[in-house]
């Protein structure tokens, strides 16, 4: 009884110095601590960004045309000379195509491709109505010429003069007096006018055009 | 005909969900507000790392975004030559509301003018939907800007021919090998030995 005391008070005194250090420690690094607060902090998104919706937006009502020539448009397909298309319509108030601006403040521009037959033959190209650096429509009372085509974009704010360009430009019809300044999370709605050129070299009955909206740094900033 | 219509009703639920998000399909891009810029200046016949520019997904469909560079906005400055700048890893596909950093390299001819130069960093998408025959799509923009310095770089410390350091090294081992041995006192005498001859059974060395 006697020899086995020693030999359990030592572990035990050994465990009770440790503890006895680690409590001392404790008191000393806390006095030497700096001190922090972690702060939160949120800021307002910067990213410049356009989001577009379709609808059931279609070519359809297309007119004009030559009927001597079996070339007349019909309900959904594009006569010559310079038949012309429509997604939505000014007239009904129609308006298919939402562009929201998704993002900061920005210029929205809009811009189109030439048009692409499906057989990969001969495109049109696309024809604007004056304009710097723009391809002038060359067609009989500034329509589209031959293998040209011209696209006129609406909302409820009027129909942009002269076309939409090959390069970005200012959306003349995205704000009222011609301004394409659109805050974040403005919505407007717009609807398109396709005329067709005067005569077209490809054969082709299927096209493809690809209209883009782009925001841009504001031109005022 | 009661199992049928319990079966009717549930489907005809998850068609009046699956609705809306058909109809409310959208194609959308965005791109940093913050313009694209260079650390310090570029020097003619160098390359370098722009900052990546940050690209997202706005809309429902699945993207690829590719990056091109047009003169959009007003700003002063040489517009940017498209073939200085390259994006590696674009176009970049995104899901819905997913984000990527492409890494663009700037490359300045030797020829380049100096002086500050400016254009835009366009993120184009690749999803299009169909209106009729018309695809409508979208794309960002945001500014490029940096500036061209007159004459090529200054030679880094580095940019010697590579057989020049391992050379410079040896001279200094050489060097401080005969420095050591001249300070240690030890000697070194070269000696010619003469061809031995014997003369009258003696033995004459000459140095």
């Amino acid at each position: 009884m006697s020899r086995s005391v020693p030999w359990l008070l030592v572990p035990l005194l050994l465990t009770a110095v440790a503890g006895c250090g680690i409590a001392a420690a404790a008191p000393q690094q806390a006095a030497g601590q700096a001190g922090s607060v972690n702060l939160s902090l949120t800021t307002v998104p910067t990213i410049r960004s356009v989001t577009i919706s379709p609808g059931r937006a279609s070519f359809a009502h297309c007119t004009g045309g030559d009927g001597g020539a079996n070339t007349r448009s019909t309900s959904g397909k594009l006569g010559f000379p310079n038949g012309e298309c429509w997604v939505g319509s000014n007239i009904a108030g129609s308006y298919p195509i939402t562009v929201t601006n998704t993002g900061i403040g920005s210029d929205i521009d809009i811009s189109g491709s030439s048009a692409v037959p499906v057989d990969g033959g001969d495109g049109w190209s696309l024809c604007t109505i004056g304009g710097n650096g723009a391809v002038m429509c060359t067609g009989s009372e500034r329509r589209p010429g031959p293998d040209q085509y011209q696209v006129l974009n609406f909302s409820t704010w009027g129909t942009a003069r002269g076309g939409i360009r090959g390069i970005p430009r200012c959306d003349r019809v995205f704000g009222p007096g011609g301004s394409c300044w659109a805050v974040e999370g403005m919505v407007v709605t717009e609807g398109l006018e396709l005329i067709g050129p005067q005569w077209s070299s490809d054969t082709s009955t299927k096209w493809t055009v690809t209209i883009t909206w782009t925001p841009v740094p504001g031109r005022q900033n | 005909m009661q199992p049928r219509l319990w079966l009717t009703l549930p489907l005809g639920a998850l068609a009046l969900l699956a609705w809306p998000a058909a109809s409310y399909a959208s194609v959308g891009v965005g791109v940093q507000a913050g313009p694209v810029l260079l650390d310090g200046i570029a020097h003619p016949g160098a390359q370098y790392a722009l900052t990546p520019v940050y690209v997202v997904n706005t809309g429902t469909e699945t993207e690829s975004v590719s990056i091109s560079v047009e003169r959009i906005s007003a700003g002063t400055g040489r517009t940017v030559p498209p073939g200085w700048i390259s994006a590696s890893s674009a176009p970049v596909h995104l899901s819905h509301a997913q984000s990527a950093r492409i890494p663009l390299q700037l490359t300045v001819p030797r020829t380049a003018a100096p002086g500050r130069y400016f254009s835009d960093v366009v993120a184009t998408g690749s999803a299009s939907l169909s209106a009729g025959g018309a695809q409508l799509g979208v794309a960002a923009a945001t500014n490029l800007e940096f500036t061209v310095a007159p004459g090529p770089a200054s030679a880094a410390w580095f940019s010697v021919p590579g057989w020049l350091l391992p050379y410079v090294i040896g001279v200094l081992v050489v060097a401080a090998a005969a420095v050591g041995l001249r300070r240690s006192g030890v000697t070194i005498r070269v000696e010619r030995a003469a061809a031995r001859t014997n003369v009258g059974g003696r033995r004459n060395d000459v140095a």
